[in-house]
């Protein structure tokens, strides 16, 4: 049998359902509390708007002191963001503070899709054509968004 | 139709104070009002095709304000604060008579209409002795549809005579509408009334709210140790009441502060909140819970206050409803651009002006102010427990611990346990504060205020604590519940 349910937890689920984040979605599984599906809306006005993106999101046992673990289902062209779905932002390794909650993670990633870093690549290819040629890596980034990330 | 007889009977029989109605916008007679402008401008040929087609070519670009009402008559736009309106304010078509951008106007004009306005033009220049000026009008009346040689040839003679340098062969005829104007001398006052009335009430429901605050105040201040306690009271009532506030708060009833939608709440919103909450009052039994009479005395006045600021908000949620629709009429049936009015009345008075969501008028600033005061005032009085959380565990910050770096008030609990996983930063400001904390650390001011204010969390946090501690020395075994064989 599982640890009860920190107060924590129960309470950042409780306001994520009741005031939610524009364009951003967290439920939690029935069978197990501390794993999320995520939807994050791609920002207006960058290469992914319009894309609705899939995420997963766990809470780890020693949760708040460690940062939940989160990675993209739906594929994405991104500098920060691997083939696996993996993100490389601070706030997710050494940046991680126990005041953060999965609401501000995730504004967190919403704004990295807002505002992609080539100089800290996770995704070397992606990142070496957004530093040489930007305009054809944006419009990779948008046929990938409409290829994968919209709603059918 | 429908909307003036609706806003009559909810005047009547809303209960409103006497001075209330008497500063509502009159509707009725600000719609006979707009008859009379209609026939007035018929009288004077100006139908309402004629003055919407008037309109278009003024808002046609290159077209140099061939006719229409210069907005500057009602009012000065370049320093709207001074004096917006003026004592001598008076409605007026300026009406261009001749000029050669004027052509394309003049040609579309009914005949009767170009009669009318050519008398009214000629009456004028009599009056003002210029009958020199007369001829050469009418002469390039006559000339309408001359070509431009002719018309480079009055240039010349027209700008000799010319007064106003800006409209060189342009001359204006003003002709004044007295029936408009009795319609803004109507409105605009009323406005001025609810303006004022708003200041009043908003006033007296703020010092309400005061007396209010003291009541509950001497309620549910908790009596120290060393005092002696002046009045009969209860420390359940202290919960009570913040059971009582914490749903006042979490659904805002007059003014939403939530991320989504933040703004003013409609009357109807308003009154469905607070329905909602009497509602929640009654079924959990809050009221009748209440030990003290002086606590029961006092919430009752709370809810009336409530039902007060509803009141002075749906009334002036209607009045605002009603300036719209009677501008709009005014618009619609006279084709004047009473709208400019509208705009110029929000700049004057930026409590009228409405937002998206809200209630319009000076309805929106009225829930949002009272809102405010109330929150500071009243609610302010018994602390939530929401306020005094700690921002890793999101329970109550016992024993509240401060590093030293920011404001931040953490529990003792999660501060051992961001020093056992070597986390050296403070989770709030980033400071490397973590491992130096030590008892010092103890923030006793606060410490001492939950104990006051929240003795049902305290007793249960000691406890939990004392658990932790036992786990942390012994090992999780040694807490479990039930016996166990070591």
């Amino acid at each position: 049998m599982s640890a009860p349910l920190p107060k924590r937890i129960i309470k950042e689920t409780e306001r994520l359902q009741s005031e939610p984040v524009p364009g951003i979605s967290a439920q939690p599984h029935d069978d197990n509390a501390r794993y999320f599906d995520v939807i994050v809306e791609g920002p207006g006005g960058s290469c992914y708007e319009g894309g609705v993106f899939q995420l997963e999101l766990f809470l780890p046992d020693d949760y708040p002191m460690c940062p939940p673990r989160i990675r993209f289902l739906t594929r994405i062209y991104h500098p920060n963001i691997d083939r696996l779905g993996r993100i490389c932002l601070d706030v997710l390794k050494n940046n991680w503070s126990p005041a953060l909650q999965i609401r501000t993670i995730l504004l967190s990633i919403q704004a990295l899709l807002g505002a992609p870093n080539p100089e800290d690549p996770l995704n070397e290819a992606v990142a070496k054509q957004w530093k040489e040629n930007q305009p054809e890596a944006i419009k990779t980034a948008r046929e990938w968004t409409e290829l994968y990330a919209k709603k059918k | 139709m429908k909307f003036g007889h609706e806003y009559e009977t909810a005047l009547a029989n809303e209960g409103y104070p006497e001075q209330w109605v008497n500063s509502a916008i009159d509707y009725k007679h600000l719609k006979k009002c707009i008859k009379r402008v209609h026939r007035e401008l018929e009288s004077l040929g100006l139908d309402e095709h004629t003055l919407a087609a008037m309109n278009d070519l003024v808002a046609q670009p290159q077209t140099p304000k061939p006719t229409g009402i210069d907005p500057k008559d009602y009012f000065s736009a370049s320093n709207p604060d001074l004096s917006p309106i003026q004592e001598e304010f008076t409605p007026q078509l300026k009406v261009l008579v001749d000029s050669k951008t004027g052509l394309a106007l003049d040609a579309r004009l009914a005949p009767e209409t170009k009669a009318s306005l050519q008398k009214l033009a000629k009456h004028e220049m009599v009056v003002e002795g210029r009958k020199k000026r007369l001829e050469q009008a009418k002469a390039r009346q006559q000339q309408l549809q001359l070509p431009d040689t002719t018309d480079s040839v009055l240039d010349g003679s027209e700008r000799k005579e010319s007064l106003t340098p800006d409209v060189e062969d342009a001359r204006w005829v003003y002709v004044p509408l007295a029936s408009a104007q009795d319609f803004f001398e109507m409105l605009e006052p009323k406005l001025a009334e609810l303006d004022a009335l708003r200041d009043a009430e908003t006033r007296n429901l703020e010092e309400k709210i005061l007396d209010l605050g003291d009541l509950v105040e001497d309620v549910v201040q908790p009596v120290r140790e060393g005092f002696e306690a002046k009045r009969e009271i209860s420390y359940r009532d202290l919960y009570f009441w913040r059971e009582m506030f914490r749903l006042y708060l979490e659904k805002p009833i007059f003014y939403s502060e939530a991320e989504q939608k933040r703004g003013a709440i409609t009357f109807d919103e308003a009154r469905k909140n607070l329905e909602n909450y009497d509602h929640t009052l009654r079924e959990t039994g809050l009221l009748a819970k209440m030990k003290t009479p002086q606590a029961k005395a006092a919430a009752q006045q709370f809810l009336d206050l409530n039902l007060q600021i509803l009141k002075v908000m749906h009334f002036q949620e209607m009045n605002a409803r009603a300036m719209r629709k009677i501008l709009k009429k005014f618009d619609k049936r006279t084709h004047l651009q009473g709208d400019q009015f509208a705009k110029n009345l929000i700049v004057k008075y930026p409590g009228i002006k409405s937002s998206k969501s809200g209630a319009g008028g000076f309805a929106d600033s009225i829930g949002r102010d009272l809102q405010a005061e109330m929150g500071t005032k009243v609610l302010a009085i018994v602390p939530q427990l929401d306020d005094w959380i700690c921002p890793v565990c999101c329970e109550m910050a016992w024993r509240p611990v401060n590093l030293g770096c920011c404001r931040a008030v953490l529990c003792i609990r999660c501060v051992i346990d961001l020093q056992s996983k070597n986390m050296k930063k403070c989770p709030m400001c980033n400071a490397e504060t973590v491992m130096a904390a030590n008892g010092k650390n103890l923030d006793m001011d606060t410490m001492e205020f939950l104990e006051i204010y929240f003795p049902m969390e305290v007793k249960k946090r000691q406890k939990e604590n004392e658990k932790a501690q036992l786990a942390r020395d012994y090992g999780e075994e040694f807490v479990k519940p039930g016996c166990t064989v070591m």
